[in-house]
C-alpha cells in the first residue's frame, strides 16, 4: 500500500472553497445596520427571576446556581403523539457551514411521506440572530444558538418549551445535558456540539512545541510570531484568555482591576505581534496563511477538510490545558415558538441525537457531539482526529474543570465590550 | 407675451415633475436612514436584550452616546484619538498616491490616446465590473506568503524570505486604498483635462512659454475644479472605509474609523455609539463636500 494513500477515506476530505468564509465576507457590508435598524418588539415590562417593580432585569445562570426558565402562559408544550406537518418547509436558523447537508437529506429522506422540505437560513453571530428572530417575520423552527441566549428568549417567550415525548433519543447524550445548569429539566434545550478553546498551529510552519511551553498562552505576545498569528473575533474568547494568560480563574468577572490589566496586555499584545482579528483559523491554519491562532477545536478538527493537496492532516496542531483548566463550551437546539412546524422540528431534534446522525454531522462541522457512544479517547483511533490533534478531543470531565462563558451583568457587559473596541481600535 | 405664460408654466411643471424621481430618491434612501441613524444614536438600550431601543420621537432623543464618543476622542480614556489619526494619515497618504498616478494617466488619456480613447477610457472603468471585494481578496491572494508578488520578488533574489505583507502593515493598507479608489479620481480629472482647448495650449507656446511654464501657468489653474472633485470623491468614501483594512490586515493596529463604526455597529449594545461616531463622520465630512459643490458650481458658471 503506497504511503501517501490513507487506508480509509479521511471523513474530513477536502471540501473545496469554503462556503463559511465567503458568505462571512459578503455579510459584513451590512449585516449589523439591517440588524440595528429592524423593528423589534419591545421588551419593556418583561420580568424574570428576581425582577423587582417594573425594571425589567434577567436572571444570569452559573453551575453554582442553576435555573428553571419559566413558561409563559400560552407558550405550553405542543401535545404528544401529533402527526407531522404536511408538505412543510421546515426552517433551520444556524452558524454557515454548521450542519452537515447529508443529515438533513437523510431527515428529509426518513420523513418522505409528509413530504417535508428543509431549508437552511444563516447567520453570523447570536447577535445579529437575537435581532432577527425578535423583529419577527421569518418563522424559523429550529435555532442553534449558545446556552446565554436561554434567558432572553425564554423571557421573552421567544422559544417554545419541549415535549420530551418526541425526543427519545436524548438518552443518547451525556448525562450532563439531560439536566444542565443553564436549562433545569432541559425544557427548552437539547445539546448539540461542544468544542474548548484553545491555540492551533501547522508543525511544519511553527519550529516549537507551543503547548510545551510553561504559559502557552504567552505565544501570542511573542515578537518572532509578529504578523503570522491571529486571536478569535470574539470578545468573550480574546478578553477571557487574556485573563487565563495572567493567572485569573474568573472569565466573568466585571472587577476593573482585573479588566484595567486585560487592557494593558492586549495593547501590549497588538504592539508585539499585531495579531489579526478573524474567525477564518479554520481555513487559514491549513491554508498555511496563518501559523498560529486561537481557536475552537472543532474548527482544527474541521481544518483537516481544508488542507492543500498533498498536505497530511498530521501536521495540524492543537493545544488545550491537559489538566481541563481551560474554556469550555457547548452550543444547543432550540424551537423556535415563532416556527409553523412545531412537530416536525421536535422530530429533527431527535433526528440530530440520533447515534449515526450526530456522528456523520461530526465529520463535516467538526465539532463534537456530546454522545455516550462516542469515546473521547478513541476518536484518534477511529480516525475522526489525527494525533496531532488528540487535545481536540472534548472530555466530559472538561465540563467540571474548565470555565464557562456565562451571561454577564449589564455593568460588566459594558466593561467587556470598551475592553473589546479599545483593543480593536489599536489603541 | 400672452402666450408665454402657460408655456412657461407648463415648463414649471415639467421641471417639477423631472426632479420627482430625485427627489423621492433621495427621501426614501437617504432622509430616512439618515433619520434612522440619529434615532438610533439618540435612543436608549433594552435592559434585557441590551439592544438599542431608537428614539423615534425627537423630543426623547439624548446626548449620552455623543458625549460618550466626544470623551473617548481627547482626555484620559481618549482611545478613539489614536484612530482618528491614524484615518486622517491614511487617507492623506493615500489621497496623495492617487493623485500621483492619476494626473499623468488622466493627461495621457484626454491628450493623447487618439482613437484608443474609448478603449483605455474603458479599460480604466474595467475593475468596477468586479466588485470591490474581489478585487481585494484578488490582492490577498497575490500579497500572501506564498503568493505571486513574493514568488516574484524571492525568483529576482531581490528578497531572502517573504515579504509578510499582510501581517498588519500600514503601507500595505495605504496602498489597497490607493488601488481601490484611484479610478474615482482619473475620470473628473480626465474630463477636466479633455476640456482645456488645444488652442489655449498653442496660445500659450506662441506667447514664449516653455513646456512647464505653459503647464504651470495653463493646464494646472484649468485643471483644478477636476483635481478638487478627485480629491472629494475619494476623500470621502476612504474616510469610512473599513473593508480595505479588514481585508488587507484584519489587525488592530492598522485599524481606521471605519472599522471602528463596524465593531461598534455588531455589539448591538453600542450601535448607539456607532450613530453617533457616523454622524461625527458626516458633520466632519460636510465641510469639503460644501466646498466642492461651491467650487463646482461656480466653474459652471464660468464656462
Amino acid at each position: 500500500m503506497s504511503a501517501d494513500r490513507r487506508p480509509e477515506p479521511n471523513p474530513f476530505a477536502r471540501r473545496g472553497p469554503s462556503r463559511r468564509g465567503v458568505l462571512g465576507l459578503a455579510a459584513l457590508t451590512g449585516a449589523g445596520l439591517l440588524a440595528g435598524c429592524a423593528r423589534e418588539r419591545p421588551s419593556s415590562g418583561l420580568t424574570a427571576g428576581g425582577g423587582g417593580s417594573g425594571s425589567p432585569t434577567l436572571t444570569a445562570a452559573s453551575p453554582s446556581s442553576p435555573v428553571r426558565w419559566p413558561i409563559l402562559e400560552g407558550n405550553a408544550p405542543i401535545a404528544a403523539g401529533l402527526a407531522p406537518e404536511k408538505d412543510a418547509t421546515l426552517q433551520l436558523y444556524n452558524y454557515v457551514d454548521y450542519i452537515n447537508p447529508d443529515v438533513i437529506k437523510s431527515f428529509e429522506k426518513k420523513y418522505e411521506d409528509t413530504g417535508v422540505k428543509v431549508v437552511v437560513s444563516t447567520f453570523n453571530d447570536t447577535n445579529e440572530s437575537l435581532a432577527k428572530i425578535r423583529a419577527g417575520g421569518s418563522p424559523y423552527d429550529v435555532y442553534f444558538p449558545s446556552y446565554d441566549q436561554i434567558g432572553k428568549l425564554a423571557t421573552a417567550g421567544l422559544v417554545r418549551p419541549l415535549q420530551h415525548a418526541y425526543i427519545p433519543n436524548i438518552t443518547n447524550v451525556w448525562p450532563q445535558f439531560t439536566d444542565p445548569w443553564y436549562d433545569q429539566g432541559w425544557q427548552y434545550t437539547v445539546p448539540y456540539v461542544t468544542y474548548t478553546t484553545g491555540i492551533g498551529w501547522r508543525s511544519d510552519r511553527v519550529n516549537e512545541d507551543i503547548g510545551a511551553r510553561a504559559n502557552p498562552y504567552d505565544v501570542f505576545w511573542d515578537p518572532q510570531y509578529a504578523g503570522r498569528l491571529a486571536v478569535l473575533d470574539d470578545y468573550r474568547e480574546v478578553i477571557s484568555m487574556a485573563i487565563l494568560r495572567a493567572g485569573g480563574t474568573d472569565i466573568n468577572t466585571g472587577d476593573d482591576a482585573v479588566l484595567g490589566k486585560v487592557r494593558e496586555d492586549l495593547a501590549a499584545m497588538a504592539k508585539a505581534t499585531r495579531p489579526q482579528v478573524t474567525i477564518t483559523d479554520y481555513i487559514a491554519i491549513p491554508e498555511g496563511k496563518l501559523d498560529i491562532s486561537q481557536a475552537w477545536s472543532g474548527d482544527m478538527i474541521a481544518a483537516q477538510g481544508y488542507l492543500p493537496k498533498g498536505t497530511d492532516a498530521s501536521v495540524l496542531r492543537y493545544w488545550f490545558p491537559a489538566d481541563g483548566k481551560g474554556m469550555v463550551n457547548n452550543d444547543l437546539m432550540m424551537i423556535l415558538s415563532g416556527g409553523k412546524n412545531p412537530v416536525l422540528a421536535h422530530l429533527f431534534l431527535n433526528h440530530l441525537l440520533d447515534d449515526e446522525v450526530a456522528r456523520e454531522n461530526f465529520t463535516f462541522v467538526g465539532y463534537q457531539p456530546p454522545l455516550n457512544s462516542l469515546d473521547p479517547s478513541r476518536l484518534v483511533a477511529d480516525g475522526y482526529a489525527p494525533q496531532g490533534l488528540a487535545a481536540a478531543t472534548v472530555l466530559p470531565s472538561y465540563f467540571e474543570s474548565g470555565y464557562r462563558s456565562l451571561e454577564l451583568t449589564p455593568e460588566a457587559e459594558g466593561k467587556w465590550q470598551d475592553t473589546w473596541t479599545r483593543f480593536k481600535a489599536g489603541a | 407675451m400672452s402666450g408665454t405664460a402657460p408655456r412657461d408654466r407648463r415648463r414649471g411643471l415639467l421641471g417639477v415633475a423631472l426632479t420627482l424621481p430625485g427627489a423621492a430618491w433621495l427621501a426614501v434612501f437617504f432622509l430616512v436612514p439618515l433619520y434612522v441613524v440619529v434615532s438610533i444614536s439618540t435612543g436608549t438600550v433594552d435592559p434585557v436584550f441590551r439592544s438599542v431601543v431608537p428614539a423615534w420621537n425627537p423630543a426623547d432623543w439624548r446626548g449620552d452616546q455623543f458625549g460618550y464618543v466626544l470623551s473617548r476622542l481627547t482626555g484620559p480614556d481618549g482611545f478613539f484619538g489614536p484612530v482618528m489619526v491614524r484615518t486622517v494619515v491614511y487617507v492623506l497618504l493615500a489621497v496623495a498616491g492617487c493623485l500621483v498616478v492619476a494626473y499623468p494617466v488622466a493627461w495621457f488619456v484626454a491628450r493623447h490616446s487618439g482613437r484608443r480613447r474609448g478603449l483605455v477610457l474603458a479599460l480604466i472603468v474595467a475593475p468596477f465590473w468586479i466588485s470591490y471585494m474581489m478585487r481585494m481578496l484578488a490582492w490577498v491572494n497575490l500579497l500572501a506568503d506564498d503568493g505571486l508578488v513574493n514568488r516574484l520578488l524571492g525568483g529576482a533574489g531581490l528578497v531572502a524570505d517573504p515579504v509578510t505583507f499582510l501581517s498588519g502593515r500600514p503601507t500595505t493598507v495605504v496602498l489597497g486604498l490607493v488601488y481601490g479608489y484611484v479610478p474615482y479620481m482619473i475620470l473628473p480629472m480626465y474630463a477636466a483635462l479633455d476640456r482645456i482647448s488645444p488652442a489655449l495650449l498653442e496660445a500659450a507656446r506662441d506667447l514664449g512659454a516653455g513646456r512647464f511654464e505653459t503647464f504651470r501657468r495653463v493646464v494646472l489653474p484649468m485643471s483644478v475644479p477636476g483635481v478638487l472633485a478627485g480629491l472629494v470623491l475619494v476623500a470621502l468614501p476612504m474616510t469610512g472605509d473599513y473593508f480595505t483594512n479588514d481585508l488587507l490586515s484584519a489587525s488592530p493596529s492598522t485599524a481606521m474609523l471605519g472599522n471602528l463604526i463596524n465593531t461598534s455597529v455588531a455589539n448591538p449594545s453600542q450601535a448607539g455609539q456607532a450613530g453617533a461616531l457616523v454622524l461625527i463622520l458626516v458633520l466632519a465630512m460636510a465641510a469639503p463636500m460644501l466646498l466642492y459643490v461651491r467650487s463646482s458650481v461656480r466653474s459652471d458658471l464660468a464656462s
